[in-house]
Order: C-alpha cells, then sequence, then structure tokens
C-alpha cells in the first residue's frame, strides 16, 4: 500500500498546489479592498498550510487503532465545540452565520469541519463494534443516527445547510457501509431529506436560491448572480482557458471567487484541460482511498478509511455540482483549493490517517485479517 | 466481521460515486465546448466599458488675443458615505470638507450621512489648489474627478458677446453658443472592460481615442474699444437715470463689430444666478422705434432716387401741418428750411414732406436695401429683425410717420449698419463678430470676410449725406454735442416716444444717436441707445455727449488722424470769437 500512499500524497499535493497557485490569482482583489493587502488571504492560507504539515506527519504516525479509543472523546469534543460556535459570546457570526469560535486573536476555527473527520471515525468505531447487530432496527439505525443527527443537528442550527447534507450523506453512506440494512437507510434518508426540505422551506433566504437555482435568468441580478456567473466564467473559459491571472470574473462578478466559486476561475483561467484534471484527481484520489479501504487491516480501518475518502470526494462532488449550476448554492469550499484555514488544517489531518490505514497494511503483512474475513 | 452480503457495499458506492464525478466530467465539457456565442456576447457586452473623454473647449480671444473665455481643470469632488460610515469617522471628514470647501457643514453632514449610498456630490468644480490641499489629507471615502470648468476671466466685460457654456459644456448664449461647433471639440472615446463594481480594468484597454480640443475663435471686438464703452454706458445709466442702454461700434469699410455692449450686464462666471432678461443682448435683439435717426435714411432714399435734391426747400409750417386729417408737430417751429436744414434741425414736417416726394414704393424699396424689416444676419444669435409692415396694409400718412422713425421698428445693429452703409459708399456690409477660427494645430478652420449685402444708394449720394449729417454736430444742430475737436462727426440724435397701448408715452421715450467720424474718410460708425432717460430728455441731450466721450477715445486708441481742415476752422473760429 506504500505505492498507493504515494500516488494519494501526490495527488493531495498537486490540488495543494493547484489551489496556492488560484488563491494567489484570485485573492489578490479581495484582499486589496477588504483589507488594503492583495496577498492578505495568501499569507493566511501559506499559515494555515503551515501548521498543517507537522498535523499530517503526525496523523500518519499515529496508529489509527488509536482512534478507536479516540472515538468517544472526539464526539465529545466536537459536540462541545459546536455547542461553544452557536453560543453568543465565544462564537463568531459572519454574514448570519455562527460557524466559528475565535481561536487567538487572528484566527477563527470553523468546528463543523472537524466534525466531518469525528462524525467518520465515530461512525467507524460504531459499526465496527455493532458489527454482529447492525442488522438490527435499534443498534443497526435509531442509535447511530440520533448520534449522527446530533452533530448534524448542531450544524443545521448555525446555520449550514451545505456541511449538514454533506455530513448527513457521508454518515448514512458509512451506516451503510458498516451493516445497516438498506430498506431502514431509504426509509430514513426519504423521511429526512423531506425534513430537509421543509426546513429549507422555512429558510426564505435558502429558499430563494432553489428557485433561483431553477429559474436563473429571472433572478440574474439577485440569488442567481453568482450561478450565471460562474457558468460565464466556465464558458468563456473554453478549452484552453483566458491565461493564468486573466479572470474577468474575479473582479467582483463572483463574489466568492477565491473560496466556494474558486472552481469557476480555474475554468475561466486554465480551460477545460484543468477543470476537468481537477475532477480527475478527485476520482484518482477517491479510487486510491478505495483500495487503501479494501485493504485495511481490520473493519474500523477499512470503514475509517472509506468514509475519510468518501467525505473528502462527496465534497468535492457538491462543491463542483454547484458551481457548474448542477445543485443550488450551498457553502462548501472545494477541498485543498478554496480558501479556509479550518478545512485545509483538517483535509489534511485525515489524509494523514489515510496514509496512517495504508501504511499499517503493509506492516500487518498482505490482507491479514479483514480480506481473509471477506473470504470466510 | 463483514458478512459476505455486505462485500458488495463499498464496491457499489464506489462506483456511484465515480458515476457522478463523470457526470460532473460531462457537465464541464458541455459548458466549455458547447455553445457560447451567445453567452459569451452577453457577457462581453455587460462587461465592456465605453468612456467619452471630455475635449477641452475652445478659448475665445479679442482680435488682440486677449484671452475671454477659456477651460480650467477643476475637480469634482465627492464622497463614498458607506465607505466614511463604515469607517466612522463621518464627523471628522465633514468638519475637514465644511472647513477647506467653505461649505455648511450641516449640508455637508447631510451628504456624507446617507448610509448605503455610495456616490455624492459634495461640491463641483473646486478649484485644483483646494482639491490637492484635500487629496494630501488623505481622507478615505473622499474622491476627486478631474474635470474641466469654463471661466471667464474678464468676468461681465463683453459678457452679451461672448456668452457662456453651460455646465454641460454646450454653449448656450453670444459666441459660445454661435460657434458651439467649433469650441466644443471632438470628445474622446475609451473602450475598456470594467469589474463588477463598475470600475474600469486599466490594463484590459482595448481602444483609446485621444479628444480632439476644440478651436479657438478669434472675434473682431477690441477689449480695449469695448471697455471704453461699457465705461462710459455705465455712467450713462447713471448720469440720465436710464433704464437700460446699449451700444455697438462698427468697422466701416468691413463691417466688422469692434465693440457692442448692453446694460444691465452680468458676471459670465455667475451666469446661472442671471434674470433672462439681463442676459438679453439689446443692441441686436430689441425692437424699438428708432425715431428722428431713422431721418437720415429717408433723406438718403430720397437724393437718391431724386425724388428731391439737397438745395430744395420745404415750408416746415411754424411746427404744425395738418396732413391726412391729423396734426404733425416739430418739436421746434421752423419756417422754410433745405434739405441740410430738415436734417440738422430734425424737423418732423419736413422729413414727412420729403417722404412724400419719394412716395411709398421707393420709400419702402430703399429702406428694404438698407436692411431695415429684416435679420443683417450677424454671426450671433438672438438676432431680431425689426418690424417694417409692407406698404399694401400702410395708410395714408404711414410714410409721413416712418419718416420720423415711428410705426417702424429696428434694432440698433440694424439702424447702425444702415448707416454704416452711408459711411461707406452706399456698401452695406454684414456685420460680424468673429473673426476667424484657428484649430489647436494652429490651422485657420473659419474665417469671416467682409460680404457686401446690397448697395441701397450710389457713391455720390453717400458722400452728400456725409456732408448732410455732418451739419448735425456743427453749430445749430441738435447734435452739437456728439462733436469733437479735430475731427468732423456725421451723425443723426433720434429722441422716440415709447409706444404704449392706445399711443404713444409722455413719459419714456428711447434716446439715441448714431453716427461715425471722420465725416469725409469714415473709419468706425457707433450707436448709442438709452432706454428711459429720467426726466425725459432727447437723444442730442443724453446720447450725443456719450458718444462723444467714446468717439474721444476710441479716435486716439485706434490712431485716426485729426481732420486738418477741421481743426484749422475750429482754431480759426475760437481766434475769431477773440
Amino acid at each position: 500500500m506504500w505505492k498507493t500512499a504515494s500516488v494519494l500524497v501526490g495527488i493531495v499535493l498537486v490540488l495543494i498546489t493547484l489551489g496556492i497557485v488560484m488563491l494567489a490569482s484570485t485573492s489578490g482583489v479581495h484582499g486589496e479592498t477588504q483589507f488594503g493587502d492583495a496577498s492578505y488571504f495568501l499569507k493566511r492560507q501559506a499559515l494555515a498550510l503551515a501548521l498543517a504539515i507537522p498535523v499530517f506527519f503526525v496523523m500518519a504516525r499515529i496508529d489509527y487503532r488509536l482512534w478507536r479509543m479516540g472515538a468517544i472523546p472526539l464526539y465529545v469534543v466536537t459536540v462541545v465545540l459546536l455547542i461553544m460556535a452557536l453560543t453568543p459570546g465565544i462564537g463568531v457570526t459572519i454574514k448570519g452565520s455562527s460557524r466559528w469560535i475565535r481561536f487567538g486573536p487572528y484566527f477563527n476555527f470553523q468546528p463543523s469541519e472537524l466534525a466531518k473527520m469525528t462524525v467518520v471515525i465515530f461512525l467507524a468505531w460504531y459499526m465496527t463494534r455493532m458489527q454482529r447487530r447492525a442488522g438490527e432496527f435499534l443498534k443497526g439505525l435509531v442509535v447511530p443516527l440520533i448520534l449522527l443527527g446530533m452533530i448534524a443537528g448542531l450544524i443545521f442550527l448555525a446555520p449550514d445547510f451545505g456541511t449538514t447534507m454533506l455530513v448527513g450523506l457521508a454518515g448514512m453512506i458509512l451506516m451503510f457501509v458498516g451493516g445497516t440494512r438498506i430498506g431502514y437507510l431509504l426509509v430514513t434518508g426519504i423521511s429526512g431529506g423531506a425534513l430537509f426540505a421543509i426546513a429549507v422551506m422555512q429558510d426564505a433566504l435558502r429558499m430563494r436560491r432553489v428557485i433561483a437555482f431553477l429559474n436563473p435568468y429571472e433572478y440574474a441580478r439577485d440569488e442567481a448572480y453568482q450561478l450565471l456567473n460562474a457558468i460565464y466564467a466556465f464558458v468563456v473559459g473554453g478549452p484552453r482557458g483566458v491565461g493564468l491571472g486573466q479572470s474577468l470574473q474575479k473582479r467582483f462578478y463572483l463574489p466568492e471567487s477565491h473560496t466556494d466559486f474558486i472552481f469557476a476561475i480555474i475554468g475561466e483561467e486554465l480551460g477545460l484541460t484543468a477543470s476537468l484534471g481537477v475532477v480527475l484527481l478527485f476520482a484518482a484520489l477517491f479510487c486510491c482511498g478505495v483500495r487503501i479501504s479494501m485493504h485495511a487491516p481490520d473493519l474500523f480501518g477499512k470503514i475509517t478509511a472509506f468514509g475519510i475518502t468518501l467525505i473528502i470526494t462527496l465534497q468535492a462532488a457538491f462543491n463542483i455540482a454547484v458551481v457548474t449550476g448542477c445543485l443550488p448554492t450551498k457553502g462548501l469550499p472545494l477541498p485543498f483549493i478554496s480558501y479556509g484555514g479550518s478545512s485545509l488544517f483538517v483535509t489534511t489531518a485525515m489524509i494523514g490517517l489515510l496514509v496512517n490505514i495504508a501504511l499499517r497494511s503493509d506492516e500487518d503483512g498482505p490482507n491479514i485479517g479483514a480480506d481473509q474475513a471477506f473470504t470466510v | 466481521m463483514i458478512s459476505k452480503g455486505q462485500a458488495y457495499r463499498i464496491p457499489a458506492v464506489s462506483v456511484l460515486m465515480l458515476l457522478v464525478m463523470a457526470g460532473l466530467g460531462a457537465r464541464l465539457a458541455f459548458l466549455h465546448l458547447g455553445p457560447k456565442e451567445d453567452i459569451q456576447d452577453r457577457v462581453f457586452r455587460t462587461r465592456l466599458s465605453e468612456q467619452t473623454i471630455l475635449a477641452e473647449r475652445g478659448r475665445i480671444l479679442d482680435r488682440n488675443q486677449n484671452i475671454l473665455a477659456l477651460d480650467l481643470p477643476v475637480k469634482d469632488v465627492w464622497v463614498c458615505p458607506k465607505t466614511i460610515l463604515e469607517n466612522g469617522h463621518a464627523h471628522f471628514v465633514t468638519h475637514q470638507l465644511a472647513r477647506l470647501l467653505q461649505l455648511d457643514p450641516a449640508f455637508v453632514y447631510d451628504r456624507v450621512n446617507r448610509p448605503g449610498r455610495q456616490f455624492e456630490y459634495v461640491k463641483r468644480f473646486v478649484p485644483r489648489d483646494v482639491a490637492d490641499q484635500i487629496a494630501r489629507m488623505q481622507l478615505t471615502g473622499v474622491h476627486f474627478d478631474g474635470v474641466t470648468a469654463r471661466h471667464y476671466p474678464q468676468g461681465a466685460l463683453m459678457s452679451h458677446v461672448v456668452g457662456f457654456s453651460n455646465f454641460d459644456g454646450i454653449g448656450s448664449a453670444g459666441v459660445e453658443q454661435g460657434m458651439n461647433a467649433y469650441l466644443r471639440g471632438r470628445p474622446g472615446l475609451r473602450v475598456s472592460e470594467r469589474d463588477g463594481r463598475r470600475s474600469e480594468i486599466y490594463n484590459r484597454r482595448r481602444l483609446v481615442i485621444e479628444p480632439k480640443r476644440g478651436a479657438d475663435v478669434y472675434l473682431t471686438l477690441d477689449q480695449n474699444l469695448q471697455f471704453m464703452v461699457e465705461e462710459s454706458l455705465d455712467r450713462a445709466l447713471d448720469a440720465y437715470n436710464a433704464q437700460s442702454a446699449w451700444a455697438i461700434i462698427q468697422h466701416v469699410q468691413t463691417g466688422e463689430i469692434l465693440a457692442m455692449a448692453s446694460r444691465p450686464t452680468y458676471d459670465l462666471n455667475a451666469f446661472r444666478f442671471t434674470a433672462e432678461e439681463t442676459r438679453r443682448n439689446r443692441a441686436i435683439g430689441y425692437n424699438f422705434e428708432p425715431g428722428s435717426t431713422f431721418k437720415a435714411l429717408v433723406i438718403a432714399a430720397a437724393l437718391d432716387a431724386g425724388a428731391v435734391r439737397v438745395e430744395h426747400t420745404f415750408d416746415c409750417e411754424q411746427g404744425v401741418w395738418h396732413y391726412g386729417g391729423r396734426p404733425l408737430r416739430d418739436y421746434r417751429p421752423h419756417g422754410v428750411l433745405d434739405v441740410y436744414g430738415i436734417l440738422q434741425k430734425s424737423s418732423n414736417i419736413g422729413a414727412a414732406k420729403i417722404a412724400l416726394e419719394l412716395g411709398n414704393q421707393r420709400l419702402e424699396e430703399y429702406l428694404r436695401d438698407f436692411g431695415i424689416g429684416s435679420t443683417v444676419g450677424i454671426d450671433l444669435p438672438g438676432e431680431e429683425p425689426g418690424i417694417l409692415a409692407s406698404r399694401s396694409s400702410w395708410s395714408q400718412i404711414s410714410a409721413t410717420r416712418i419718416a420720423m422713425g415711428h410705426e417702424v421698428a429696428v434694432t440698433a445693429l440694424q439702424l447702425l449698419n444702415a448707416v454704416n452703409a452711408i459711411a461707406n459708399d452706399g456698401f452695406l456690409m454684414r456685420p460680424y463678430v468673429v473673426r476667424q477660427v484657428m484649430d489647436s494645430q494652429g490651422r485657420v478652420v473659419f474665417q469671416n470676410e467682409p460680404q457686401v449685402l446690397a448697395r441701397p444708394v450710389r457713391e455720390d449720394t453717400a458722400r452728400l449725406m456725409r456732408r448732410i449729417m455732418s451739419r448735425v454736430t456743427e453749430e445749430g444742430g441738435t447734435g452739437r454735442q456728439a462733436a469733437l475737436e479735430g475731427y468732423r462727426v456725421a451723425g443723426k440724435t433720434g429722441t422716440a416716444q415709447k409706444p404704449v397701448p392706445g399711443g404713444y408715452s409722455d413719459r419714456a421715450n428711447i434716446a439715441s444717436f448714431v453716427g461715425f467720424l471722420p465725416a469725409d474718410h469714415p473709419e468706425f460708425s457707433m450707436i448709442i441707445v438709452l432706454d428711459e432717460p429720467q426726466p425725459l430728455r432727447t437723444g442730442g441731450a443724453t446720447a450725443a455727449p456719450v458718444f462723444k466721450e467714446i468717439a474721444d477715445q476710441a479716435v486716439r486708441y485706434l490712431g485716426i488722424a485729426p481732420d486738418v481742415s477741421v481743426a484749422d476752422a475750429q482754431r480759426g473760429a475760437s481766434s475769431h470769437g477773440r
């Protein structure tokens, strides 16, 4: 698995490099006008990266099996942090969303990013532990669903619909992979989806976004402004792109051009080659992750590895789907590429964990345990 | 561990995930490679910025290249209230702006305190040094736009001729309006792209067409002569309590206007605080019944047509003559006068009898040849045509009334131009105020040439008329006060009651004097009109001395040689008297 891990890290490095390059291209305009410093965002992202690299190595060193013991504390810490973010006075509210906790004088931490990792590790631990009773209604569905719903609900209250959906969907897929009966999950999924739809309809802003998504040209100046400008970016970019740094859309046409909509600028400046390249890189990352999962020494490693792979790739897919106009707008960054310290930090940590699982399967010899168990 | 039945789950989810990725890839390919003309056009159109670059307006100069109008670089000062309020220094900014721009702080604060607004003018056309002073303070949210403002260094001088251009740079009066096509230049164009906040992206300029500066207009008017005229008019307004007054000096041979003034006047730099009536150029835009000055034209016509000869005498009926059932009176009673005497003494009865000798048809034809009843075509906006009814509508006594300058209305310009034809050997010239127009490269793009409009009288008639009109300023004439030492002045006084409903006012008149000098070889002609001098005075008593005052300075300024024979005669007369 050493080779797979190397390819995986290689892919991640390419994505991070592309992210820094695109951040340099897009964030100058925003940094200049908001903070009077064209490299403001670039500096902060570089700092986050400098912190993330040691965390990656630490995660790659810690035996992933230790996380089985860490699952419950991690879950508790995450829930506490999520509640803190919602607490006035402790949490920081930006643009109507209470997603951040002040962390030092210059940095805010986003616990919902940590929640992604927590959900993966906690469910992997739980489903492994309940393996024999995973088919039961109570132990296989109700308990994990409540525990998952706790985290998803807190994120939902922020409000952060994108991350709620991501965490909810990824969590349910992990339950499915861990052995929960598909019939239960389908019913839960459908009713959960219905509840989510009702919640969205209660929120005027989100509802307008959905309507605008369905009739973009009627809302070209308001809700669909971002969406249409993102689509323009791809169209203008064409097969070869307009050239690095030459984007017009980043000049205040796309308000989130350095964060959630950075992918559109990649399409505009570097063309189909790069945008399709990013999709292929994430697909390759997914394949690497699945391969590591398949060869994991035990079930906990298998589910954790798959969960990490899934949640990163799923987030990338959501982001790209939004930017290309396939899904209504919601705030989800593109992993490794969008500006955002918490996201980069947690994602890199998860990759470290994934690498550790890959390396453990080498140490323990080929396919001891898990794969043999499959064949039993 | 995982039962066999569940082993398919990870691969199944993986396949689904990869299908989603494939779908996104297809979507990307569709967006990047799909039909794009429509969207590209839309994007291109909304992002394109086409900015007009204003051209500097040309200058206006007098005949000696003194600048009368020019564009000065100034700045519009505006604020972005949103930024200022977000920075929380609204009061500080208000204080500084009010102090430096000399504005009421309450007014400035009202402009600054508009949440959400991103553009509010504080003051436009601020002098550059003041704007620079503000700029040095580096107040966030305070911005400047470089523009130009029209400036008139001479203020009120020649205001009615120069006119003004409005805030949009469009000439709206006088030469500014008449020559707008030359003065305005050609605006430039900057085609560029703009960002999402509507500002230009400098490194994306596609096309820059530099503006073409407007051409300079050189007038025929002389700033110094104009100054003399305006000074004298102001004194006359004071001295005679007149409502208004106007005057023109014309160059005899070419018809060029050398000076043209109208009172009341206004400072061109403050045109927007001025009433329409004040802006009116009365010298070309005010129709009035000329009175006795008109006799000069009628007598010239009668002599030219051979209807009367200069030595013919007419009985002036001792002041009252009944004709056509209506009495006609003279100002002072006269007995038998020849043509010289009729003009010199300004006898209404004599002039009426001459007009009757000439007959209606020839009278009207001659007057129309002199340009009465139609615009003379000066290159200024706002010229009035005067009023001369066609003879088919004349009554039996119309000719006798026209002979003394009633039942007819003229503008000062019209009357002066007709008298100027007498000074100019019978050639009626087109008057003009623009000598030439020169573009920014120094090329002459327009040149006015003297133009003969008509020849109402023969040369010998004109010469004879000059002698007759000289008598007016000599001993025994109505215009003695226009006489000038060393020069013979030809002219005619005019005192016309102003028409009121149902007749003529006995309380308001228009007093005028029109003439030229030197009488034998005229260099310039001039008309002075005083509207409602109080107490009631004649043209000889009011306008003639103003004429003299101006002419006295003008002959010296223009370097016109004194008339030797007159100087000798005057010396002889004075020594004889001793």
